[in-house]
């Protein structure tokens, strides 16, 4: 199990005591999201986060396929490896990143709170994004307007992603030197060809012994 | 029949239907006592192979916190429309599905991988690449829901395919090889023997 496919969730809700929690509850309400303001969906200090940020050991390589938030309140999702934000203006400045009208969490979610409309995707995240050993990485959430401090609307952000782990992260970070684009099918690839490899080389020395 | 694709759908409003206690807790669909079951946990024996392609689970939409109405058909509790529901799929005694932390989550919501699909609810996610089963494993798939007043209509969904007998032998070959394994690879190899054979004659 060393190609994985993997999934985040996160959602702005918490027990009534905290603003953040590591485990999901029954009794976790909506928690107030400032407007313009971008945050770490892992260790953001909102709704459910996770240990520590985000990051691939030396053994692992991650490839991020879909992001997508609700598309209320003019939220934005945005990847940043390390210090770099991905996507950006074409004047290089910042941008909050792929709003969530263009790709809606869930998809047919309405654009308003409790809307009729049924959103379709406008955006596929191609080509992936690399997080290469060794890299931080975070998924940031913003929206243009704040939740309203008395009616408290829920929103998310949803991140899928591929990881590979040890020989098969490897095997990424060679296909990633030789220009090709990494996903499971070919990681398979290269694994055959270098079984394939391998059995030419054993049959060619058992010929040579024979000779 | 040796390659068969097999579908387990779960509702957990049958039999022994769940209950607000069961919030916040995992749920086997095949042995959790809740819902319609089967006789024993799900395992391969030693001539079986399963590839799991899909999982689904009823979902959920974000709403406002003051809501209460109904909202697309589901009862609304704090903010989510819905049971707030999350499939994992557990090989043996692991967890497939992990947060970045590499600590074990609740698995993939059922808001990404609805079940039954809509033009409310499309699937953001498909389970790719597929999640083996290799022989003598024990395989099991978790529903947890967080929604205590929307619980009563959760259902769950699986499609796998079973390799069977020397179409399992195969999948290990194919596994071995580093090719993925599905219908039509199995096919090939299948192919690539025969002629092979007739070769060599």
């Amino acid at each position: 199990m060393s190609m994985r496919s993997q999934v985040y969730e996160w959602a702005n809700l918490a027990p009534a005591s905290q603003t953040a929690t590591l485990r999901r509850g029954t009794d976790n309400q909506p928690k107030y999201v400032a407007a313009s303001t971008e945050y770490d969906v892992f260790i953001g200090g909102i709704g459910n986060n996770i240990t520590k940020p985000a990051e691939t050991t030396a053994t692992q390589f991650i490839v991020i396929e879909d992001i997508a938030c609700t598309p209320h309140l003019g939220g934005a999702v945005q990847v940043r490896i390390n210090t770099t934000d991905y996507f950006q203006n074409p004047d290089v400045t910042d941008q909050k990143g792929v709003p969530g009208l263009a790709s809606p969490y869930p998809r047919g979610a309405a654009s308003t709170s409790g809307g009729t409309d049924n959103l379709l995707k406008s955006f596929d995240l191609y080509p992936d994004v690399y997080v290469l050993p060794g890299q931080v990485f975070q998924i940031l959430y913003s929206q243009r307007t704040a939740t309203s401090t008395t009616d408290t609307e829920v929103v998310a952000a949803f991140v899928k992603y591929t990881l590979y782990d040890g020989p098969d992260a490897l095997i990424a970070n060679k296909l990633l030197e030789l220009g090709v684009t990494i996903n499971p099918n070919n990681v398979d690839w290269y694994k055959r060809t270098l079984i394939e490899q391998q059995q030419r080389t054993a049959v060619a020395a058992a010929a040579g012994g024979q000779a | 029949m040796s390659m068969r694709s097999q579908i387990y759908e779960w509702d957990g409003s049958r039999n022994t239907a769940l209950t607000a206690a069961q919030a916040g807790t995992r749920v086997s669909v095949f042995i959790g006592g809740f819902g319609n079951n089967i006789t024993k946990p799900a395992e391969t024996t030693a001539t079986q192979f399963v590839v799991i392609e899909d999982v689904a689970v009823t979902p959920s939409a974000f709403v406002s916190g003051l809501d209460t109405a109904d909202y697309r058909g589901l009862t609304v509790s704090n903010g989510v429309a819905g049971p707030r529901a999350y499939v994992q799929v557990r090989i043996n005694t692991t967890d497939y599905f992990l947060d970045p932390d590499n600590v074990g989550n609740d698995g993939i919501p059922g808001t990404a991988s609805p079940y039954p699909r809509s033009l409310n609810f499309q699937p953001s996610f498909s389970l790719y690449p597929d999640v083996y089963v290799l022989p003598g494993q024990v395989f099991d798939v978790l529903v947890s829901f967080y929604n205590s007043e929307e619980f009563a209509n959760v259902q769950c969904f699986v499609k796998y395919t079973l390799y069977d007998g020397p179409d399992a032998l195969i999948a290990n070959k194919l596994l071995e090889m580093g090719i993925s394994i599905n219908p039509g690879n199995v096919d090939w190899y299948k192919r690539t023997l025969i002629q092979s054979q007739s070769a060599m004659a």
